[in-house]
């Protein structure tokens, strides 16, 4: 069980984009985007959205597979700037990193 | 005319034949060259023609043009469904300058070519089309039942259906009057406050068609005032009408808004019940409809005092209009909000439960997606603490401006979650941890169907539509309802805001789940249906009803027993060869045209028009000889 948690919006404002929420879960950017997981990054938008930071830390690696193309950024019709997020979220977790 | 004569005058005809390509759709499975060739040599056809689209102008100019040079006096068209062209083809034959009754409709696409195909296609074709003609050849020229029509309309329900539709007629000079249940104008949207997509204020709206309504010199409004016996036909209904005290007595001499409820026409309100008659020469049922109300238990409905429903949300903040950061309901400050949508609409067989008289909301409600999230996005403008989640099944956004809504719900911070139908979320008591007093439990498909828990201090259940109760006037007037309960109309596209009853309309959400657009158009469509109705002073009915042969009838009684439709047929005295007899006559307003009393006569005494014994005789005639010809083949 994930409890929802509204406030991680505000503290990964200082990290990233806080264009999350405009995202509509369509799957387009998890479509396009030349990872093969299969929801990528898609996944990591929506665990933005609930505030399941956990979720984001245990798969921060997966973060680094990114390759900044910037395909997802440009096809997301709700522009929600997926690419945008996963820089952030690496942010999010050097800072994350460093205080640990 | 008698049977013999018509008989006699049978050879005496001359039937034009046209059978229609339908572009392919036809004749890619029947051949319809083969079909006119064999209807060429049918006795009595004079001609047999084909064309790629019958209806078009050029193919019902074929028909125009035999009939003027007086090649044909007997049409025949094979075509689509009687349903889809009937009216053109008689349309067309009128204004070619004959009777447009002295048409046959044979239809060899839905009833054909649409399910059979090759040789056996071709042959039931050539024999349907061979048996219209046989028909044909026996109709005669019709003239159709003029009835006089009072003019006046009475509206039933005064919400913005009724509302608009009696405004409606009343400007086209036409008196109304206005019935409603309840103590006030406005029904439903009286009970909103901004309404979607255009955030208008729904009391300003109710304010302004109930004023255009209580000033209008040509309709008189009831309230607290119910339809409760009707009698009579298009043109000339005749409604008992019965108003109640009003449980408040109201005595203001001008009428006033009370918020939440409605209009309240200037009192002083009568003191006794009373009841009267109308006569009015048509009606438009714009009985509208309830809230779904949630069964104790349903997402913790009635378990706990902060699962409350849309329409009560709506309420408690417009009564509550404060600004501040958090949304604050009965004096509790809402930090978190959890809408739940679907709530009594699209219900599934198996899924969920039904209702105690075993009834399902299959439908979608329409209407409460856009107002949720129109809800949602104001309490995010002006309340920006307070977080709002929306638990759906699916966003039906469909209108103009309302999927900007669905948008804007994002952009200001909305949460969604989406759910299975068989995995409801659960509403239940949060732990003391938890910081919130409810939260609620939903497997989130969004989040690829994994367990979420959202915090709640306030559940809001988007409670769907029903029609409300009107079995009394289903009843009385005969009405369709459909398996939903909602009124049902004619033709859900080509006619639809009529009842089958003549001069009976429907409008608004008595009928589907509308918004306050959709029912403004609704009852303009019935009320413009309702005013050219009553524009002459008269109806034309179509003259299928029954005849009386009055030398073949003995008065035995049979057909008026077995009539449907009382009223419509009655045996009366008349002179018969100096003698007094009784003998049956047809009220042909109130004849339904239904046949009933045509299987019961012992004397073959009573036909309907345009549907008489001896024409389906020929008919059949037509259909055996087939066969018989196809045996000798064999
Ligand atoms: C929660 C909620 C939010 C909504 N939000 C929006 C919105 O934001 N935007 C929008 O466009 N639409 C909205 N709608 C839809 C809107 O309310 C309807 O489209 C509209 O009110 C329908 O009007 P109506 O005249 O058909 O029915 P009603 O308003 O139900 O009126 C019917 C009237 O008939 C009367 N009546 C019933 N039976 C009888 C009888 N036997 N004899 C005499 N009178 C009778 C009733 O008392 C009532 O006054 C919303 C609906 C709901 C439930
Ligand atoms: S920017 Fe990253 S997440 Fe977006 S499409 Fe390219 S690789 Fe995929
Ligand atoms: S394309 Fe945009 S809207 Fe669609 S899932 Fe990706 S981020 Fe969300
Ligand atoms: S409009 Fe939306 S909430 Fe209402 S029944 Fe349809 S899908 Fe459900």
């Amino acid at each position: 069980m994930t409890m929802l948690n509204p406030d991680f919006a505000e503290e990964l404002k200082q990290f990233s984009e806080d264009s999350a929420l405009a995202c509509f879960n369509c799957g387009t950017c998890a479509a396009i985007c030349p990872l093969i997981d299969s929801h990528f990054p898609r996944s990591m938008i929506r665990y933005v959205q609930i505030g399941a930071k956990e979720r984001i830390l245990e798969a921060a690696t997966e973060l680094w597979k990114c390759l900044h193309c910037g395909l997802c950024t440009q096809t997301c019709p709700r522009e929600a700037n997926p690419g945008e997020i996963i820089l952030g979220l690496k942010r999010l977790v050097l800072d994350h990193w460093r205080k640990s | 005319m008698t049977q013999a004569k018509e008989k006699e005058k049978q050879h005496a005809t001359k039937v034009g034949v046209y059978i229609c390509h339908c572009g392919g759709n036809i004749s890619d499975h029947v051949d319809v060259e083969a079909v006119r060739r064999r209807l060429e040599k049918v006795p009595g056809v004079a001609v047999a023609r084909t064309n790629m689209f019958m209806c078009s102008d050029p193919g019902q100019e074929l028909i125009a043009e035999d009939l003027k040079n007086g090649v044909v006096d007997r049409v025949v068209v094979a075509s689509c469904a009687p349903s889809l062209h009937e009216t053109t083809f008689r349309n067309a034959i009128r204004r070619a300058g004959a009777n447009p009754y002295i048409y046959e409709h044979a239809n060899i696409r839905e009833q054909v070519s649409w399910v059979h195909h090759g040789a056996a296609a071709t042959e039931k074709a050539a024999t349907l089309v061979e048996a219209a003609a046989a028909k044909a050849g026996l109709l005669r020229p019709l003239t159709p039942i003029r009835v006089t029509a009072a003019r006046h309309a009475t509206v039933i329900g005064g919400g913005v259906a009724g509302l608009s539709a009696a405004r409606d007629l009343a400007d086209r000079g036409i008196p109304v009057t206005l019935v409603e249940k309840s103590p006030c104008l406005g029904g439903q949207l009286a009970r909103l406050d901004r309404i979607a997509p255009t955030g208008e204020r729904a009391p300003e709206l109710v304010r302004a068609l109930a004023d255009a309504v209580l000033n209008h010199p040509h309709i008189t409004v009831f309230t607290d005032a119910q339809v409760i016996a009707t009698d009579g036909y298009i043109g000339n209904f005749k409604l008992t009408v019965r108003q109640e005290v009003a449980s408040e007595a109201f005595t203001g001499t001008e009428a006033c808004y009370i918020p939440f409820s409605g209009m309240r026409p200037a009192g002083p309100s009568p003191s006794e019940p009373r009841e009267f008659n109308l006569e009015t020469g048509a009606i438009v049922v714009a009985t509208g409809f309830r809230s779904y109300e949630p069964r104790q238990g349903e997402y913790g409905f009635g378990d706990f005092a902060s699962v409350i429903t849309l329409p009560t949300l709506i309420r408690k903040m417009a009564e509550q209009d404060t600004e501040g950061s958090f949304l604050e309901i009965d004096g509790r400050r809402i930090r978190s909000v959890a809408m739940i949508h679907c709530v009594g609409s699209r219900q599934i067989p198996g899924i969920h439960p039904e209702d105690a008289s075993g009834r399902l909301n299959e439908y979608c409600s329409r209407t409460c997606c856009t107002a949720t999230l129109n809800a949602a996005c104001r309490i995010r403008e002006t309340h920006p603490g307070t977080r709002v989640y929306e638990l759906y099944r699916d966003i039906r956004t469909y209108g103009r401006g309302q999927e900007e809504l669905y948008e804007q719900a994002a952009r200001d911070g909305v949460v969604f979650l989406r759910f299975e139908p068989d995995q409801a979320p659960e509403v239940v008591r949060a732990d003391p941890t938890d910081g919130y007093p409810l939260k609620i439990r939903v497997t989130d498909t969004l989040t690829f169907s994994e367990n979420l828990e959202v915090p709640a201090d306030l559940v809001v259940l988007s409670t769907g539509m029903e029609p409300n109760d009107v079995s009394d006037l289903v009843e009385m007037m005969k009405l369709p309802v459909g398996v939903d309960r909602f009124l049902l109309e004619v033709h859900p596209k080509l006619r639809p805001v009529e009842m089958p009853v003549g001069g009976i309309f429907v409008a608004g959400t008595c009928q589907a789940p509308f918004d306050v657009g959709e029912t403004c158009n609704a009852a303009g469509a019935a009320a413009v249906k309702a005013a050219s109705l009553l524009a002459e002073g008269h109806v034309e009915l179509d003259p299928f009803v029954a005849e009386v042969d009055a030398e073949r009838c003995k008065g035995s009684g049979a057909c008026v027993e077995a009539c449907l439709n009382p009223g419509a047929l009655a045996l009366v005295e008349m002179q018969i060869g100096g003698q007094t007899v009784r003998r049956a006559q047809v009220t042909p307003a109130l004849c339904l045209g239904c046949g009933a009393c045509v299987a019961v006569c012992p004397e073959n005494a009573i036909d309907v028009c345009g549907m008489t014994l001896s024409q389906y005789e020929a008919m059949v005639d037509a259909i055996v000889a087939d066969q018989v010809a196809a045996d000798a083949l064999r």
